[in-house]
C-alpha cells in the first residue's frame, strides 16, 4: 500500500463533552475527540449510532445541549451554520442534497457563493466586474470538474445523473468552497468496487494536494482502515474508542458492538 | 390528543385581545358603539359565520389530509354542487331526490377528476398539483355556469332566517346560523370518527403521508382518491346548501373559498379540529374587527382582516394551530 | 441540421456564459428586434399596437417579475396584482406631486416604491413556506387593494373616482401618455423599457444571485448549509420581482389604459400572471413572454372564433366557456409539459437539430 507522507499538524477542531438530545432521545452522550490539521479522521459505528448527528453538530445544523466546540482557537457552545460555511467547513450528505433543477456546473458554482462579492446591481449590469468575477470562479470550478473527471456531464441537470455521479458532484460543490475541513457523510454508500476506488482516490488526493482535513463517516471497514489516520467509534450515541485504525480494530468493545454483543 | 401549552395561550390571548380591543375602541372613539350585549351579539354572530367558513375549510382539509393536494377548487366545487342541486330541483325533482342526485353527480365528478387529472399527475410536486386544482376551479366555474346559467338562484330550506331573540331578548341570534352550526358539528364529529377509527380512514392517512409507500402496501390509490374527492364533494354540497340559502346560489360562492384559506392557515392544513377552531377564530375576529375597529380606520376591512389575523398567528406557529410540525432533516 | 449546436465551439468561458451561444440564436434575436422595433410600428394597425402589443409587453414584464419570485426562487406568490397596483399608484402620486419629473424617473421611482413594499411583505417568507406563503401573499394582495380604494390620498381625493394618468413627454415634444401620445410612441417606449428589463432579468438569473435563488427553490436547507443567506436571498427575490411588477403596473396605468384604478389589479390579475408563467414555463425568461402572448391572444381568439365559425353565442356564455377552456388548458399543460411552452420550445429545437433527418 502506498504510504503518503502526510503532514499532520496541530489540533484544529476539538469537541468536548458533546451531548445532544431530541426530547427524550439521547443522540450523543458525552462525546469528546479532536481533529488534527491535515489528517483523515473517520467516525464509525453501527447504524443509528449518531454519526450523522455528530457531523450536523460540527457544521452547526444541530445545537448540542452540552459541551463545546473549539474551532480555530475559538471555543463555542454551538456552531452556527452560516459561520461554519464562512470559516471553512464544508460537507456532503448521506442523502444527496443537490439542487436538482440546476446543472452540474451550476451546482458546483453555488459552492463558490461565499466568495462572490459583487452586489445585485453589478450583477444586473453584468458586463464589467460581475462578468470578470463569474469567469474567474468558473475557472476554479472547472479545475474541480477536471479533478473529479466529470467534464462530460457539466451541463446535465443533476436530477438526471446516476447516483454515483451525483455523489461526485456533491463532493465538487463542497470542494468549491475551498474548505479547511471537509465533512463527508457516507460518500461511498451504494457504490460498487470501482466507484469506491475512484472515490477513495479522490479523498486521498484532496487530502494530499489541497491539504484539506477530512472527517469521514463510512461503513466499509476496508476503506476506513486504509484511508484513515485516526478513528472514532460511536455506538448508541456513546464513544467506544478513539485511536489509530489498528488500535480500534483490535479493541474488544468495538468488536462486541459490531457483533451485536450487548455491553 | 395532547394539547400543547402554546395553543392554549394563543387561544386565550386571542379571546382577551378580541374583548379588550373593542372595549378600548368603544371608549376612545365616537364612531364605535360598544356595550356588552351588542358585543356578545356580534361575537356570537361571528362565531356562527365562522362555522360556515369551517364547513368549506373541512373540504380542503379532507383532500389535503388524504392526498397531500391543496385543492384550490374546493370553492368551485361548492358552487358547482349548489348549482346542480338548484338546477335539478328546478327541473322538477323534489328536494330530497335532488340532493341524492347531486350526491351522485359529485361522485361522478370525483371519478372524472381522478381519471383525467390526478392519475396523470401522480408523482409530480405538490405545487404542480396545486396549480392543476386552480385549473379545475376555473373549469368548474365555467362549466357550472354554462350548464345552469349565471343568474342568482334562490335556495330555500324552510328554515327561518329571521333573527330570534335569546338571552332575555337582549341578543339577536340568527336561527339559521344556529342550524348551520349544528350541521357543521355533526359533520366534524362524523369525519373525525371516520378518519381515526375506520379502515378506510387509516388508508387515507397513509396515502397523505406517502403515495408510494401506500401503494407498496397494497392501498388502492385510485379508489382512495375517488372516495376522498367524493366526500369532499359532499361536504362541499352541504356547504353549498348552507351558503346558498344564506346568500343565493351565485358565482360569488366560489370566492367564499378564498375566505376559507385563512382558516386553513390558522388551523393547520391537516387538522379537522383545526378547521373548526380556525373558522371560529376567523369568523369572530373578522366580525368584531369590522364592527369595532373598522370605523376608526376607514371601513371595509373584512376583505383582508382574516388574512392578516392568520398571518399574525403564523408568526408564532408556522404550521398553524394544529398542523403537523414540519421537521426538516438532512 | 439547419439549426444546430454542433460545430459551435466556444473557446472562452465568457463565450460559454453568453445569453445566445449559437449563431442562429443571435441572428434570430436580431431579426426579432428588427421586427419589433421597425416593422411592427410601421405596419401595425391601431388594434394591434394598442390592444395586443401593449398589454402583451406589459404583462410579459409582470410575468418576468413573478417568474423571478416563483419560478426561480420558488416562493409561490398570489400577490402580483397588489404590487402592480402599488406601482401604478406610486407613479400617479409621483407624477402629480412632481409634475416636472421625467416619465422614466416616475416609472422607475414607482418600481422602487413597489420594491420596498415587496420587501416588507416578503419578510414572512423566512418562516412560512409553500402554500402557507401563497395564502400570506393573498393578504398583501387584498390589503394593498383595500388601501388604494379606501384612502383618497392615493387618488388625490378625486370626486369621480376615475383618475387619468397625466400627459407626459419623454423627450422634447414627444408625448407618451395622455391624449396627445401616439400609439407608436407608446409602443416604442414600452418596448424599450421591457427589453432593457428583460436583459436585466437575464443577467440576474445567470449570475450568482440567480443560482442562489434556484438553490433556495430546490433545497433551501442545503442552500443555507453551504452559506447562502436565506433571508437576504428571499428578500432580494421579492424586491426584484416587485420592482418588475411595479413598473408593469405603472406602464399599465399610464401607457395602456390611461387610467389608474385598483380593480385592474385585483386577485384575478394575480392569477392571470400566475397562469402566464405556468403555461410559459417556470424558471424561464423566454417562458414569461410565451405565456403572456398565449394568455393575451387566447381570449381574442375565443371571442372571435364563434363568429368565424358562424355560431351565435351570447357574450356571457362565451366568457363562461373561456373559463372552461382556460382551466382545461392549465390542466393540459401541467400534464403534458409541466415546464411549459419554454420546454416545448427547447424540445422543438432539439428536433430541429436533426431535421430533416429522422435520427
Amino acid at each position: 500500500m502506498d504510504m503518503y507522507e502526510r503532514k499532520i499538524g496541530d489540533v484544529i477542531l476539538a469537541l468536548d463533552n458533546i451531548s445532544l438530545s431530541f426530547g427524550a432521545l439521547k443522540v450523543l452522550d458525552d462525546i469528546s475527540f479532536d481533529v488534527r490539521q491535515g489528517e483523515i479522521r473517520s467516525i464509525i459505528g453501527p447504524n443509528g449510532a449518531g454519526k450523522s448527528s455528530m457531523l450536523n453538530v460540527i457544521n452547526g445544523f444541530y445545537h448540542p445541549q452540552q459541551g463545546s466546540i473549539t474551532f480555530r482557537g475559538e471555543k463555542r457552545k454551538e456552531m452556527d451554520v452560516h459561520k461554519a460555511a464562512a470559516s471553512g467547513i464544508a460537507r456532503t450528505f448521506q442523502n444527496i442534497a443537490l439542487f436538482k433543477g440546476m446543472s452540474t456546473l451550476d451546482n458546483i458554482m453555488t459552492g463558490r457563493n461565499l466568495k462572490m462579492k459583487c452586489n445585485i446591481f453589478q450583477q444586473a449590469w453584468y458586463w464589467g466586474k460581475a462578468q470578470k468575477e463569474e469567469i474567474e470562479h468558473r475557472q476554479k470550478v472547472e479545475e474541480i470538474i477536471d479533478f473529479l473527471e466529470i467534464q462530460n456531464i457539466r451541463k446535465t441537470p443533476v436530477g438526471r445523473l446516476p447516483y454515483g455521479f451525483q455523489k461526485r458532484v456533491e463532493l465538487g460543490r463542497a470542494l468549491a468552497a475551498e474548505p479547511e475541513i471537509l465533512l463527508l457523510d457516507e460518500p461511498m454508500a451504494g457504490m460498487n468496487v470501482e466507484e469506491k476506488e475512484d472515490m477513495s482516490r479522490f479523498i486521498l488526493d484532496i487530502n494530499d494536494e489541497f491539504g484539506t482535513t477530512i472527517i469521514l463517516i463510512e461503513h466499509d471497514m476496508g476503506v476506513v482502515m486504509d484511508l484513515s489516520d485516526r478513528v472514532v467509534v460511536l455506538d448508541y450515541g456513546r464513544q467506544l474508542a478513539d485511536g489509530s485504525p489498528d488500535e480500534v480494530r483490535s479493541n474488544q468493545t468495538v468488536i462486541d458492538a459490531y457483533l451485536g454483543v450487548s455491553h | 390528543m395532547r394539547i400543547e401549552r402554546d395553543i392554549i395561550y394563543i387561544i386565550l390571548g386571542f379571546i382577551v385581545l378580541m374583548v379588550v380591543v373593542p372595549w378600548t375602541a368603544g371608549q376612545l372613539s365616537d364612531q364605535v358603539f360598544f356595550n356588552w350585549p351588542f358585543f356578545f351579539e356580534v361575537a356570537i354572530g361571528g362565531l356562527l359565520s365562522g362555522v360556515m367558513y369551517s364547513l368549506i375549510a373541512l373540504g380542503f382539509v379532507l383532500i389535503f389530509k388524504a392526498s397531500g393536494v391543496f385543492n384550490f377548487s374546493q370553492g368551485a366545487i361548492v358552487l358547482f354542487a349548489a348549482l346542480t342541486l338548484v338546477g335539478l330541483h328546478g327541473l322538477g325533482l323534489p328536494m330530497w331526490l335532488a340532493i341524492v342526485a347531486t350526491m351522485g353527480v359529485m361522485f361522478l365528478l370525483a371519478v372524472a377528476i381522478e381519471r383525467l387529472v390526478l392519475s396523470k399527475l401522480v408523482n409530480q410536486e405538490p405545487i404542480i398539483l396545486f396549480m392543476a386544482t386552480i385549473g379545475i376551479a376555473y373549469f368548474l366555474d365555467g362549466f357550472g355556469q354554462t350548464l345552469w346559467g349565471s343568474e342568482v338562484k334562490v335556495l330555500n330550506l324552510g328554515i327561518s332566517e329571521a333573527p330570534g331573540f335569546y338571552f332575555d331578548g337582549q341578543i339577536l341570534i340568527n336561527d339559521f346560523d344556529l342550524f348551520a352550526a349544528g350541521i357543521a358539528a355533526v359533520m366534524v364529529v362524523g369525519l373525525g370518527i371516520f378518519f381515526q377509527y375506520t379502515r378506510i380512514g387509516r388508508a387515507l392517512r397513509a396515502v397523505a403521508d406517502d403515495h408510494q409507500a401506500a401503494l407498496s402496501v397494497g392501498i388502492p390509490l385510485k379508489h382512495i382518491w375517488i372516495i376522498v374527492w367524493t366526500v369532499a364533494g359532499l361536504v362541499g354540497l352541504v356547504a353549498g346548501i348552507m351558503w346558498g340559502s344564506k346568500m343565493g346560489v351565485q358565482f360569488a360562492l366560489s370566492l367564499i373559498a378564498l375566505k376559507a384559506l385563512p382558516v386553513l392557515i390558522l388551523g393547520g392544513f391537516t387538522s379537522v379540529p383545526g378547521a373548526i377552531i380556525g373558522g371560529l377564530i376567523i369568523g369572530a375576529g373578522e366580525k368584531l374587527a369590522e364592527v369595532f375597529l373598522a370605523p376608526m380606520i376607514g371601513g371595509g376591512i373584512e376583505e383582508w382582516f382574516a388574512y392578516m389575523l392568520a398571518l399574525a398567528f403564523l408568526a408564532f406557529r408556522p404550521q398553524g394551530l394544529f398542523g403537523e410540525k414540519i421537521i426538516e432533516r438532512v | 441540421m439547419i439549426y444546430r449546436e454542433a460545430g459551435v465551439y466556444k473557446s472562452t468561458y465568457r463565450a460559454d456564459h453568453a445569453i445566445f451561444t449559437i449563431p442562429q440564436d443571435r441572428w434570430s434575436m436580431i431579426g426579432i428586434f428588427a421586427i419589433a422595433f421597425l416593422l411592427i410600428p410601421a405596419v401595425g394597425s391601431e388594434y394591434w399596437l394598442g390592444a395586443i402589443m401593449l398589454p402583451f409587453l406589459i404583462l410579459a414584464l409582470a410575468a418576468l417579475g413573478l417568474n423571478i419570485l416563483t419560478g426561480y426562487c420558488g416562493q409561490l406568490s398570489l400577490g402580483t396584482g397588489g404590487f402592480m397596483a402599488t406601482g401604478a399608484f406610486s407613479a400617479y402620486k409621483l407624477a402629480t406631486s412632481f409634475p416636472d419629473m421625467n416619465i422614466v424617473l416616475v416609472i422607475f421611482g414607482a418600481g422602487l416604491i413597489a420594491a420596498a413594499v415587496g420587501i416588507l411583505f416578503g419578510i414572512p417568507s423566512l418562516r412560512i413556506k409553500g402554500f402557507y406563503l401563497a395564502v400570506a401573499t393573498l393578504a398583501s394582495q387584498f390589503f394593498l387593494i383595500w388601501l388604494f380604494i379606501t384612502f383618497g390620498w392615493f387618488t388625490n381625493y378625486s370626486a369621480s373616482g376615475v383618475i387619468s394618468a397625466p400627459p407626459m413627454t419623454i423627450i422634447g415634444d414627444i408625448f407618451v401618455t395622455g391624449p396627445q401620445a401616439t400609439l407608436v410612441a407608446k409602443y416604442l417606449f414600452t418596448l424599450s423599457i421591457v427589453v432593457v428589463m428583460a436583459l436585466v432579468a437575464k443577467n440576474l438569473v445567470r449570475s450568482n444571485i440567480g443560482r442562489e435563488w434556484m438553490a433556495v427553490r430546490d433545497m433551501d436547507i442545503a442552500a443555507e448549509i453551504i452559506g447562502i443567506p436565506m433571508l437576504s436571498t428571499k428578500l432580494k427575490a421579492f424586491a426584484v420581482s416587485s420592482f418588475f411588477c411595479g413598473v408593469a403596473g405603472a406602464l399599465w396605468a399610464f401607457l395602456y389604459t390611461g387610467s389608474v384604478e385598483p380593480l385592474a389589479f385585483d386577485v384575478n390579475r394575480s392569477f392571470q400572471v400566475l397562469f402566464m408563467i405556468i403555461i410559459g414555463g417556470l424558471g424561464s425568461i423566454m417562458g414569461a413572454f410565451l405565456g403572456a402572448a398565449f394568455i393575451v391572444l387566447l381570449p381574442i381568439l375565443l371571442n372571435n372564433l364563434p363568429t368565424m365559425l358562424g355560431l351565435n353565442i351570447k357574450t356571457d356564455m362565451i366568457s363562461h366557456m373561456e373559463y372552461m377552456i382556460f382551466g382545461a388548458l392549465i390542466v393540459f399543460f401541467l400534464i403534458v409539459e409541466p415546464h411549459g411552452l419554454a420546454r416545448l420550445w427547447s424540445l422543438l429545437k432539439e428536433k430541429l437539430r436533426l431535421w430533416p433527418f429522422p435520427h
